[in-house]
């Protein structure tokens, strides 16, 4: 009788082994391996001071008690261009109710930047980020990157990809909605 | 006869001698240039240095140190400023962890979960040890097979001159 | 229309190896020749209707067919003949095809070698081989269709990605490691076959040894194509990046080696029986693992095909693998356990043992380490990278060890006869070794490792160059034939040694290339000039060439020796297609025969004004190449068929008289 039962012994270790294996990598499954977890969530918005394309530099830390949105974007991407018109929105609505929104120019040149903020009509301030640090200090791994900072100066959200602007709207009110309590 | 005798036998432990030579004269010289040490980087070997270690938050595989992409120069002139300030190889590592996460390091951070994978090549090795000595404990103690011709059935002409021709071939392709 | 076609066409292989399995099943259970025949036949229609299939998705290519999906997403109008016909393989859904091409074309050759003498094996073996087909058609018939249409055709395609389409390499890198990948398949249905079957002698082990031999040298070809691929046309000036894919290609490469050398125990001592099924199996498992991990979206890596959904099925499919691979050599585990008997651990047999070991443990610690990422996010949600680094220094040491083996062991005896003459062949060798060592150190190469491997590199070569003198000797010496004869008798052994010769060259281009490399970043204007590497590079400026499918912005670079004579120009390009966000760089390479002048452009600036440079001296690499090249070659020539041999078939005689014939050989 030995045999046979360390047979199934075997057969049994085989089969768990391959469990455990195949449960392991189902978990893999689930997850687009691209994008990747941003520590800074929760943290003090990196501090910066940029030059406008047309204008004074913008200051991060002057913006402090108003909800900043920093976008950075690229004349050369494509997504872009796709949530070009959901952050205008979002500038037209908002800009009186004491919120911000800051588009940060990534890898590009000044000309190729005024040519796209003059076709898609961007009304709020564009600012220059030429050596990237500012990109370096925000984790930047592509373009389109927004980053939703409260009045107190840190970073509640990351969004990777073109904003939604429903989804913009709704938090920056629940944004408003705390502080105003 | 004795004088021939030990002779002989020296002569027969000359190769072993000879390898032996040759073999601490590479261990000696290993070990000097171990001893040696490496020369003092120049700054911009300093970024190489610190560059390789940081994984390109653009490319899928390449370090900084390796990488055309324009961040990746970026990232690399970041790192001669921080320098020239006087930042440490490590805070800079640290600067760039604290905005991108412990995933632009080209290797996980030693503490924690994390720093198991440093123990894994040793486990694997010290596995590799055990069952290589298993396997050959139990081949070395197993019982010799009989001689041959004993027990097995008488080989024909035919069959005898099969195994002759196949102990041929044999020999000629293992001339040791 | 062609839509259609190539969905039929599709529909009707699956449906022909679905009969095949069947047959082939019933046929051996039940033991039924005639299904088995039936069977057999299956796999040349089985061929030619994947064929069909293929011929059908490249005559939509050329002929631009936008109405399918895959041709609308990977060819355009202005993509050149040449590149359109290989965006066959260029995608997902397309290399799928390509896949079950050679697979059906895999089992088609395993059905004619086998149309007169069979081992009693085939049967199972034929029914795993169209079991793994009919899964394969499965995928390419449901989740990933190539033949889906659109239901409103574009004008114009996309194009394929501006990578793939930039150099003719793409013509030959993913065939040959698809045949290399695809074709450890047959090893391991007949593997399979052996244990299912309750194969206790060791007849699968002939037909399975030259199979893995020939698809060994496919795929140590498709990995040397794909590293001349990373160096030439990726511009980053090296030839492995240790990304994810990259790593899983490696494994069943190590694991099929570890199983051409044990398997040599079997065949002469019967020995090591549970070990070579297992790497059998092993290998398989692994290029199933590989496929699931490329096209299943779990790792992030260059090589990783676009979200699809065909994740679960992959994982399902290896599950199966593993399960009934492993499943098998459990179940057959006390058959499997041979009498094996040694005299010494230090001989030919504890050699293979540690061979064994060392490429084992090589395998788990890359796999391991690819797999950590996946393993630490399961557990604890923190993402890390593991890159070069973890791996050169955790690898590192065990190659340098298998060299070290591949350097004394040929030198080894079997059952430890004679020890006194293998120290006596290890002289020169190891005096070699021993100079290249002294050498090195004294030339001012301080990485300890480096001189360590360019002296184990030194005595895996000389070693391997001293034994094929000395059967070249022992043929002019007393042989019949003279050298020739004698090389040719001795053919698996010389052919092994040549391999050998090889991997020397390959690991001293590695060693050479990873720590005497040096590079350099420069911004030149027009005119500027900078010294490098002993040479002086003098940015002359660029020029424009519009292509119908790209603009391709060239730098000229002249290359002047210090003493004024000009040694040549590079040439570095810029390709910018419509499709990319970024530029694509193309290297220029000036090749020599100990290192490369390598230049990289990686930005422009005020039109071409200016323009950053990096300039790479890369030593050894062409050492890789040709040491690549010879590994290929002897194990070409280890495969080739030699005088007929009838111990591969039901010769149940012939395969008596050998063990008869070992024994006495090794009783010596």
């Amino acid at each position: 009788m030995r045999v046979p039962r360390r047979r199934t012994l075997l057969l049994a270790g085989v089969a768990a082994a391959v469990a455990v294996i195949v449960t392991l990598l189902t978990t893999g499954l689930g997850k687009d391996p691209s994008v990747i977890a941003s520590p800074l969530v929760g943290r003090v918005a990196p501090n910066f001071t940029l030059p406008q394309l047309d204008g004074p530099p913008v200051t991060l830390a002057r913006l402090r008690g108003q909800v900043v949105v920093i976008n950075f974007w690229a004349s050369w991407c494509t997504e872009c261009q796709v949530e070009q018109a959901a952050l205008d929105r979002t500038w037209q609505q908002f800009q009186d109710s004491g919120v911000v929104v800051v588009g940060v120019n990534f890898e590009d040149s000044t000309g190729a930047a005024r040519g796209y903020v003059r076709t898609e009509s961007v009304t709020y301030p564009v600012v220059e980020d030429s050596g990237s640090q500012t990109a370096l200090a925000y984790g930047l791994r592509g373009v389109p990157e927004t980053f939703v900072v409260n009045q107190s100066g840190r970073i509640v959200n990351r969004v990777i990809g073109p904003v939604d602007a429903a989804a913009l709207a709704s938090e920056i009110n629940s944004l408003l909605r705390a502080r105003a309590q | 006869m004795n004088a021939a005798g030990t002779l002989r036998r020296a002569r027969a432990g000359l190769p072993g001698l000879l390898v032996l030579i040759a073999l601490a004269a590479s261990v000696a010289t290993l070990v000097i240039v171990a001893a040696g040490g490496h020369p003092p980087a120049s700054q911009a070997q300093q970024v190489q240095q610190i560059a390789a270690g940081l994984h390109c938050p653009i490319c899928k595989d390449l370090s900084v140190a390796d990488s055309p992409a324009p961040l990746a120069q970026q990232m690399r002139q970041e790192i001669a400023q921080k320098l020239r300030a006087g930042e440490s190889a490590d805070q800079i590592r640290a600067g760039f962890v604290a905005a991108y996460g412990d995933s632009v390091l080209m290797s996980p951070p030693r503490r924690g979960v994390t720093g198991a994978v440093y123990y894994l090549p040793l486990l694997v090795l010290a596995a590799g040890l055990i069952t290589a000595f298993m396997v050959l404990r139990r081949w070395l103690r197993a019982p010799r097979p009989d001689p041959p011709g004993a027990g097995s059935p008488p080989l024909s002409a035919t069959q005898r001159r099969a195994v002759a021709k196949a102990v041929a071939r044999l020999r000629e392709e293992e001339p040791g | 229309m062609m839509s259609q076609l190539g969905t039929y066409l599709l529909l009707f292989g699956l449906v022909v190896s679905g009969y095949g399995l069947l047959a082939a099943a019933v046929g051996a259970k039940a033991g039924r020749p005639g299904l088995v025949e039936s069977a057999r036949r299956c796999a040349f229609g089985l061929f030619a209707t994947v064929a069909a299939a293929n011929a059908t998705m490249l005559a939509a290519l050329l002929t631009n067919d936008f109405a399918i999906r895959y041709v609308a997403e990977n060819s355009a109008r202005e993509t050149p003949v040449f590149f359109k016909a290989l965006s066959l393989w260029a995608a997902d859904d397309g290399s799928l095809l390509l896949w079950n091409l050679i697979l059906a074309g895999y089992i088609a050759a395993v059905a004619l070698r086998f149309r007169r003498d069979r081992p009693p094996t085939f049967p199972y073996a034929l029914g795993a081989l169209f079991a793994v087909q009919v899964f394969y058609l499965i995928l390419i018939n449901g989740p990933a269709r190539p033949f889906a249409s659109l239901a409103t055709p574009p004008a114009d395609g996309r194009g394929p990605a501006p990578l793939l389409q930039n150099h003719p390499l793409m013509a030959v890198h993913p065939p040959f490691l698809y045949l290399g990948f695809i074709g450890f398949t047959v090893p391991f249905a007949f593997g399979v076959a052996a244990l299912l079957a309750g194969e206790g002698s060791d007849q699968w082990v002939s037909v399975i040894r030259r199979w893995t031999l020939v698809v060994w040298c496919f795929l140590t070809v498709g990995l040397l194509l794909g590293a001349l691929w990373s160096y030439s046309v990726l511009g980053w000036g090296g030839y492995w990046a240790w990304d994810p894919v990259e790593n899983v290609a490696l494994l069943p490469w190590l694991m099929s080696t570890a199983f051409l050398h044990s398997v040599m125990l079997q065949e002469r001592r019967g020995m090591a029986r549970l070990w070579n099924i297992a790497l059998v199996i092993g290998a398989f498992s692994l290029t199933t693992f590989g496929t699931f991990l490329t096209r299943g979206n779990v790792l992030s890596s260059v090589h990783a095909f676009a979200q699809t959904s065909v994740g679960p099925a992959y994982l399902a499919f290896l599950a199966l693998v593993l399960l009934a691979g492993f499943g098998l050599v459990a179940w057959r585990l006390p058959e499997l356990r041979t009498p094996a008997s040694l005299t010494s651990a230090i001989s030919r047999e504890g050699a293979f043992v540690a061979n064994n070991v060392l490429l084992l443990a090589a395998t788990a610690i890359i796999l391991l380490g690819t797999t950590f990422p996946l393993i630490v996010e399961a557990v604890s949600g923190q993402q890390v990278t593991v890159g070069g680094p973890y791996f050169r220094g955790s690898v590192g040491p065990v190659f340098l060890l298998i060299l070290l083996l591949a350097g004394t062991a040929p030198l080894l005896p079997w059952r430890a006869t004679n020890r006194s003459r293998a120290l006596r062949r290890l002289r020169v060798p190891a005096a070699a070794a021993a100079l290249v060592v002294i050498a090195t150190a004294w030339a001012g190469v301080h990485q300890v490792a480096a001189v360590a491997g360019f002296g184990l590199a030194t005595l895996v070569f000389v070693t391997s160059g001293q034994e094929i003198l000395s059967g070249l000797a022992s043929g002019r010496r007393g042989m019949r034939g003279g050298a020739v004869r004698a090389l040719a008798r001795g053919r698996r052994r010389h052919a092994g040694l040549v391999v050998h010769m090889g991997l020397a060259l390959v690991a001293g281009g590695i060693i050479a290339s990873s720590s005497l490399g040096q590079q350099a970043q420069v911004t030149l204007k027009t005119g500027q000039a900078t010294v490098f590497a002993g040479q002086v590079l003098r940015y002359q400026g660029l020029h424009t060439d519009r292509q119908p499918q790209r603009i391709v912005l060239t730098t000229t670079v002249a290359v002047t020796n210090p003493g004024g004579g000009t040694a040549g120009t590079l040439d570095p390009r810029m390709n910018l297609y419509p499709a990319a966000t970024e530029p694509i760089g193309s290297p220029s390479i000036r090749r020599g025969v100990v290192w490369d002048l390598y230049a990289s452009v990686i930005s422009l600036q005020r039109g071409g004004g200016s323009a950053t440079f990096r300039f790479y001296r890369n030593p050894g690499v062409n050492w890789l190449w040709l040491g690549g090249v010879v590994m290929a070659l002897g194990g070409a020539a280890a495969a080739w068929p030699g005088r007929r041999r009838r111990n591969s078939g039901g010769d149940p005689g012939a395969s008596a008289v050998h063990k008869r014939a070992a024994v006495e050989v090794g009783a010596r």
